[in-house]
Formats: structure tokens, sequence, C-alpha cells
């Protein structure tokens, strides 16, 4: 059974439509990357998901609950957890408070229990020395694994990460890159937007190309970067262009 | 200026210097509690998502911020008498008046200092599963308040002076008390230069925890 069913949605900013009658369905999971031209609405398909953005027609279950109901996007929220492009580590906590804060007063998980969590994912992203520290004393590579460790903590069923290493210089891009398919080799499902496509094609089980707020393949990775790229024009030419 | 000078002044003006800045002091203090819970409240409602219900508060704060506080003070002491059958007592109307005016700026303050967290944070806290009120609460409000306290302090000094304008309704504040010694000792230095230093002495070390606090709550984006 799918876990997220995008059901015919059609989102719009003013006059401009990003996405159109757009439908898929995400399983809990393997690794989906979504890929295509910036402006395709890949991100607002994430934002959505997690009900960061309303959308005009159509709907997006996530374990049957609808994101078009106030009530429900808690629920969808632990369901989801997200990394945003932009690191948005809480710059008044430092990282253990960054991760703990949360579980603490959603999940009312005890302080202790807590941080014992929050060691084990900083540990697992590599940053155990780090907890006392604050935001600013962090590279963008080091904030972005806080972000991945501090989704992590809310014990999501999926990862949803939007751009999460195009504002990172190459080293850190690795840094992030080898978090996220340690994260993959264990089973943990995620959906990302990505221009990394050695990522994609070492990690990716599925993928989606989108153009123009439509769905243009959708394909297992192997035979995304065999089969689908030389049959596919749009999706040939981008691959050229991005230096596939 | 000799010792002289200051036999101008008695013992008995000494007390009515202690007191009148007692007068002032619960002046200011009454009107600083008021007027920071409702603007708070006014700040607060400036930041909702619907546009109706935040355009509300503006009705309060606009025309308060753009008048001076004098005009309202009379409106309400002189005014109020003259259209309806409420008649403040001096003290009242210049609490009711000050508060108004304070509730005025911190508003504008709550709004400007919430509005300042980059959005970013909000969806960071929505995201991890947290509501709106919840968000506020633990990520948003601790941010603004970085901006806010100093900010508030500034504020809460500068009314600490427009106090001094309750002496116009005839209530015996530190300026008032001013204004009758230096008529009676003729010596407008001295008795104005203790006003002076009073004002200055309480005003100061509000400067310094401004100063204090605005380094305490420091952090960086």
């Amino acid at each position: 059974m799918a876990m997220i069913e995008v059901k015919n949605v059609t989102k719009s900013f003013g006059t401009l439509t990003v996405l159109k009658n757009f439908s898929v369905d995400f399983t809990q999971e393997g690794v989906t990357v979504l890929l295509g031209p910036s402006g395709t609405g890949k991100s607002t398909l994430l934002r959505c998901i997690n009900g960061l953005e309303t959308i005009g027609e159509g709907d997006i279950l996530v374990n049957g609950r609808s994101v078009k109901e106030k009530k429900n996007l808690r629920e969808i929220r632990l369901d989801c957890g997200m990394v945003f492009q932009r690191t948005v580590l809480f710059p008044h906590l430092n990282v253990m408070r960054n991760l703990t804060m949360s579980p603490m007063k959603l999940l009312k998980t005890p302080q202790a229990e807590a941080e014992e969590k929050a060691r084990f994912y900083l540990d697992k992203v590599g940053l155990l020395s780090k907890e006392k520290s604050m935001h600013n004393e962090l590279s963008g590579g080091e904030q972005q694994r806080i972000a991945i460790a501090r989704a992590l903590m809310m014990n999501p069923k999926a990862l949803l990460l939007d751009e999460i290493t195009s504002a990172l210089d190459p080293e850190m891009t690795s840094e992030v890159l080898k978090i996220l398919e340690n994260l993959a080799a264990e089973g943990v499902c995620m959906l990302c937007v990505t221009h990394e496509m050695q990522f994609a094609r070492h990690v990716a089980s599925r993928i989606l190309f989108m153009d123009k707020g439509s769905l243009v393949a959708d394909a297992g990775g192997e035979e995304f970067f065999s089969t689908i790229r030389k049959e596919n024009e749009r999706i040939s030419k981008f691959l050229h262009f991005i230096g596939e | 200026m000799s010792f002289y000078d200051y036999a101008y002044l008695t013992s008995n003006d000494a007390m009515q210097f202690v007191k009148a800045t007692g007068v002032t002091l619960y002046i200011t203090l009454m009107s600083l509690f008021f007027g920071t819970v409702l603007g708070v409240l006014l700040g607060l409602v400036r930041c909702s998502k619907n546009r109706v219900v935040r355009t509300l508060p503006l009705l309060v704060i606009e025309p308060l911020r753009n008048s001076p506080l004098v005009t309202q003070l009379f409106l309400i002491y002189y005014g109020l008498p003259m259209v309806s059958r409420i008649m403040l007592d001096p003290y009242p109307a210049a609490i009711l008046a000050l508060s108004l005016n304070t509730a005025a700026f911190m508003g504008v303050l709550v709004h400007n200092s919430v509005s300042a967290v980059p959005d970013g944070q909000w969806e960071a806290g929505l995201a991890l599963g947290h509501s709106r009120v919840s968000t506020f609460c633990h990520v948003i409000a601790r941010q603004a308040l970085r901006l806010l306290v100093p900010q508030a302090i500034t504020l809460y000094i500068s009314q600490l002076q427009c106090s001094s304008l309750v002496a116009l309704i005839s209530i015996m504040d530190l300026t008032k008390l001013g204004q009758n010694l230096a008529l009676r000792t003729l010596r407008p230095f001295l008795v104005y230069g203790i006003v002076f230093l009073i004002y200055y002495v309480i005003s100061s070390p509000l400067a310094a925890l401004a100063r204090r606090l605005e380094k305490k709550l420091a952090f960086h984006y």
C-alpha cells in the first residue's frame, strides 16, 4: 500500500501553475529521487506533502490522512520528516537542544532518553563531538547533517529532502551524501530532490523526472540512466546539460 | 553655585523630592505594566495570518503613535468628560494615557521583532510537527525576544521621561515639583538640576541593562 498518494494535484502561485494535475504514489521503501530542471515543482511537491503549502485541486494522502485537513498535519509531519535546502537549525539552541527539544515537547520523551537518542543520531552523522556547539560554530555541511539527525529524532516513516546539498561546496556535499547513502543502506525511506547525479545513480531505487509541473518519467534507478534517458529527448538533454 | 544656594531648599523639600519620585515611579511602572500587556497582545494579533484580524490592532496603534502624548493626555483628562460620563481623576487619566501610548509602541516592537525572525524558522518548527502556537512558543518567541528586549527597555526609558507630561494635569510628580520649587526659590538651575539627576539615576541603570541584555541574548543566524 502506498504511504503517500498524490492525487491529481494542481498547485498555483498567483497565475503561475507549478503542479498540473499531478499524480504519483510513494511506498515506504527505498530512495526516490526527484529530478528535473529548476522551477518544475519538485520542491513544491515536497512542501505540499508536508503541508507547508496548501494545494488548489486534488488531494495528498499520507498514510490515508489528507493534507487538506488541518487536524491531520501534525501526524503527517511526524510521519514525513523534512530537511530544507537552506539549513534551519534553531540558532538560540545548541546542537543537543536542537535535537531533543521537539521529541521532548511533542512526543513527551524524557530528557535522558532524548539525549541518549540524540547522541545515537549524532554519532550516526559523525558529529558526536559537537553536541554543545551553537549553529554558527558549525560548517554548512555539519549543519545539514545535524538537520538530518534532528528530523530522524522524530522517528519519521519517510524523510523528505529538499535539495539539501545545493548550498554546499563539493567537500561538504560529499559529507552529507555519504550520510544519506549510509541511511539508505540502513533502509531509511527517503524522497529527495537533488541535482546530484552520482548520488541518484548509486542510491535511488526509483527516479521521477518532472518538467513544467508534470511527471515525464517514473522508473527504477538503473532503468532511468540506461533506457529512459536514451528514449526521452527531454531527459537526455537535461542530463547532458548538467554533465551526466 | 555656592553652598548658600542649597539653603533655599529645606529638609521638607527633600521629602517632597522623595514623594514626587515615588509618584513618577508609580505612574511610570503602572503604565508600563498595562501598556506592555496590551502592547504584547496588539503585537501578537498583528502577527496573525488572517489579513482582517492583523489589521484590527492598527485601529489602536496608528492614531496613538501618530499624535503627541500630551494631546492624548488632554483628550482623556479634559475631553472625555465633555462627550461622556467618564470623568477620570488625574492619576487614572495619566496612567490610562501613558498605558495606551506605551501599548501602541510596544505593539509595533512586538510585531517587528516577530516578523524579523526568518520564515525558515517557522517552517522548520512546523515541519517537525509543532503547531503554530508551539512553534511560536518554543522557536520564534525566544528569537523575537532577543530583538524585543533591548528596544522595549529603550521604550521604557522614553516613557519614564514622557511621564513628566502628567505635570500638566496637576499631578505632583518630579517635574511639577521642580516647577513649584523653582518658582518659590527662584533657583531654576539648582532645582531642575536635581530633577535632572533623579531622572538620570533612574534611567541610566535601565540603559545599562538594555546593553547587557542585548549582549546576553545575542546569537547569529
